[in-house]
């Protein structure tokens, strides 16, 4: 009995130890480098993007291991779009609402062509991914336009002042990032209790009570542990925030709305889920226009992460937010998958990313190791499904 | 004049293609018509015919795409010249090296796709990442600029050139003898292929428009002898692309293996219920098209003579569009080398006139986006008429 309950926890946190292990392995192979403060906010600003496209996908995966190839160069596109025009002097919140329509508008285009024509995903994408790489090479003229507004520098997360101020004044920590990471698992541990209570009163099924309390007492004590180590460096930057955003959200819609319910649904078996009386073509259209409002928002980020846009932006983007989502146990004949999962898919890319490079391992072979990362989990995924058959 | 639509109908790509050209020809004041522009549109375009064809045998199993076979080209390239250039081995075994490698992918690739079940763009999209960066870092190793030559002539003398060189403008006879030939081959063919039909009871069409596609036939295929035989010859490359072109159609018509790629298509769980071997078919297609991938690198090696880290980059896509544009099913199940041949001679068309045009390259990427998207959605929506009808 004992045994099968730990081969499940083990079965259901494969990734979870997965990217332990991985952790450990650059802790010790970057002599403790990969677990400095700064390296830890580095992380999240330069996988910013990857958060944010790998959420719009993995809605886009859901509905059938569907993809979209084209985010890249919409995140180029729409980056392009933005730096062109604040750099002629138009207001940064103009632009920043102009990049974010142009995203949904593009995401609509395409949603319209998979969802009402039934053009297959990939081939539709794939079209999309040569022209808007070609349209951002044209708006930026083939060159570099640098981003100098410092308004939407700071508030999207570029150069050294995208952090929150430390109103508490610590010497040598940011008080206020502690205070928030404190904070945070405080909420974290009361959902968890109140959950649990109503799911015990409504008769749902409810795990057993060590389980959930060392569950809520390990997240609650990493996230302290978290914004602990950010306090020592700088504290809460700008890209942690539109991340914690965006998965707060995406969680609430895939797991409490409708229409993420339909998501899944039609992932599942697509037939009976229109025989059932849902406009599945409709579910197809939002979950694509949907991937280019967020893919929109990734430009936004991208750009001011790197105060420019040039027209080499976001090339292989939408494969690290395919690899994210997979690597995070999304199935790839949809159906199943999760924006946690997906968390911890995308963070486990971006700890080999940093790792290989802190170990100063050819970038080229960096994309080599993540091909194989991919393959690998894609594999487990389908071995580890016919297991459960 | 019901007649006069079908025949429309069924030909639609060669019409446009007809027109696409006549608009080049006249856009560009006859350049588009010289020798030298016929010579470009084969030499250019030939990695696209046996690329395509792979792809195609891929496509009719339902739809199922190589994404890696830009990125295996390159890789094969490298391997060639670290074989031919670096350690100077001998032009024979180095291509013997690199056919194995590409067995080698093939046959991974295609257990892993057939009998592990992993969808095909998620295992291609793995060997597109991992073999770009894996060419790129071999060749940034065994060359200071990152790109490997000069081959051995012997090499060269294989895959590109021209058999029996004269001077450009000069009229070459060989060529045109080799023209006249081939249309009295092709002429036997069709009225042997009549009998034979006629003989076994089947459907015949009527005698007015075998003569009527015989005489387009020929007179296409003295255009193009007459018009190489001009610009020095007949290239060596054309050679690959009509054998490996004829050896498709024979197979894709004519075999029971080939039968099978259709059947797979149209109903793979049919095809597997009537005891037909689908892993098998499906594991060939991928082997298939990692052979075919390394024929197509011989040739762009050969024709750049050198061996670069940006080589292949794209070719999928032009391979998926031949396939596409020139009719094959976005779902499987349909298709024809011959459609996919005239897909591919469209698109260099395209490519080369807008070339010509001095179309800037990158309205060049829109342009194909859009011819991309717009094949696939006339498909569809003209399949979609014939299933009313």
């Amino acid at each position: 009995m004992e045994n099968i309950k730990i081969a499940d926890v083990l079965k259901k946190y494969t990734m979870v130890i997965a990217l332990i292990l991985v952790i450990i392995f650059f802790q010790v192979g970057t002599e403790g480098k990969i677990l400095f403060a700064q390296n830890i906010n580095n992380l999240i600003s330069q996988n910013a993007y990857v958060f944010v496209l790998a959420t719009g996908m993995l809605l886009c995966i859901l509905t059938g291991g569907n993809i979209d190839l084209s985010v890249g160069s919409i995140v180029c596109f729409v980056g392009g779009i933005g730096a062109v025009m604040m750099s002629n002097g138009n207001n940064m919140i103009l632009a920043v609402i102009v990049m974010l329509v142009i995203g949904l508008l593009v995401g609509m285009f395409q949603g319209f062509w998979i969802a009402y024509i039934k053009v297959p995903p990939f081939i539709a994408t794939l079209a999309g991914m040569y022209a808007f790489r070609g349209l951002s090479n044209v708006v930026l003229q083939g060159y570099a336009v640098s981003v100098t507004d410092t308004a939407f520098l700071n508030i999207f997360g570029g150069g050294a002042e995208c952090y929150i101020p430390d109103f508490f004044g610590g010497e040598t920590m940011n008080m206020t990032c502690l205070i928030a990471g404190v904070l945070i698992a405080a909420v974290y541990i009361l959902v968890t209790v109140k959950t649990r209570i109503s799911r015990k009163k409504k008769g749902y099924e409810t795990g057993s009570l060590t389980g959930d309390a060392v569950k809520a007492v390990v997240i609650s004590a990493l996230i302290i542990w978290l914004f602990y180590k950010l306090a020592n460096f700088r504290g809460i930057s700008a890209a942690l925030i539109w991340i914690a955003l965006i998965l707060l959200i995406y969680s609430y819609i895939t797991n409490k709305t409708t229409i993420g319910r339909y998501l899944y649904a039609v992932g599942g078996n697509e037939k009976a889920t229109r025989l059932s009386g849902v406009n599945t073509k409709r579910v197809y259209f939002f979950a694509y226009a949907n991937m280019g409002l967020l893919a929109g928002l990734a430009g936004i980020l991208t750009i001011a992460r790197a105060a420019s846009a040039q027209p080499t932006y976001g090339q292989g983007y939408e494969m690290d937010a395919i690899a994210a989502c997979f690597i995070g146990g999304a199935s790839a004949y949809g159906g199943v998958g999760s924006v946690m999962g997906m968390v911890v898919g995308a963070t486990l890319m971006g700890v080999i990313n940093q790792g290989m490079s802190i170990m100063g391992i050819n970038a080229n072979y960096q994309s080599v190791v993540k091909g194989l990362v991919l393959l690998i989990a894609i594999i487990f995924d389908v071995m580890s499904k016919k297991e459960k058959n | 004049m019901k007649n006069a639509i079908t025949v429309l109908r069924k030909n639609t790509m060669i019409f446009v293609l007809v027109l696409v050209f006549l608009f080049f020809t006249l856009m560009t004041k006859g350049q588009m018509f010289t020798a030298l522009n016929f010579n470009a549109l084969i030499t250019q375009n030939a990695y696209v015919y046996i690329l395509a064809t792979g792809m195609l045998m891929c496509m009719l199993t339902g739809g199922n795409i190589d994404l890696s076979c830009g990125s295996f080209v390159c890789f094969v390239g490298a391997i060639g010249g670290i074989c031919m250039v670096t350690k100077e081995m001998g032009t024979g075994i180095s291509i013997l090296i690199m056919l194995l490698v590409g067995i080698v992918y093939g046959s991974i690739l295609g257990f892993i796709i057939a009998y592990m079940n992993i969808p095909p763009w998620i295992a291609t999209l793995a060997g597109y990442l991992a073999f770009r960066g894996w060419a790129t870092a071999l060749l940034s190793a065994n060359s200071s600029t990152g790109s490997i030559a000069p081959f051995p002539k012997s090499y060269l003398s294989i895959f590109s050139g021209k058999i029996f060189e004269t001077a450009i403008g000069v009229f070459n006879v060989p060529c045109m003898v080799i023209g006249v030939i081939t249309c009295a081959v092709v002429i036997a063919v069709m009225i042997m292929g009549r009998k034979n039909r006629v003989k076994k009871g089947y459907e015949v069409e009527s005698m007015a428009a075998m003569i009527a596609k015989m005489v387009i036939a020929v007179a296409v295929i003295l255009l193009f002898a007459y018009k190489l035989a001009f610009s020095g010859g007949l290239p060596t490359v054309l050679l690959w692309v009509v054998a490996v072109v004829l050896v498709y159609q024979f197979i894709t018509s004519k075999t029971t293996i080939g039968r099978y790629f259709y059947t797979i298509g149209g109903n793979k769980e049919a095809t597997r219920l009537s005891g037909i071997d689908t892993k098998k078919i499906m594991f060939m297609a991928y082997l298939n098209m990692a052979v075919l991938t390394v024929i197509s690198a011989f040739t762009v090696v050969a024709r750049f003579q050198a061996a670069n880290a940006t080589a292949g980059t794209n070719f999928e896509m032009d391979a998926i569009s031949a396939c596409v544009v020139g009719g094959v099913s976005a779902y499987g199940g349909s298709g024809t080398v011959f459609g996919m041949v005239v897909g591919a001679t469209l698109i260099g068309v395209i490519n080369l006139g807008m070339s010509l045009m001095g179309v800037d390259a990158n309205w060049q990427r829109v342009i194909k986006g859009v011819v991309l998207l717009a094949a696939v959605v006339f498909e569809i929506l003209n399949n979609k008429d014939k299933m009313k009808d």
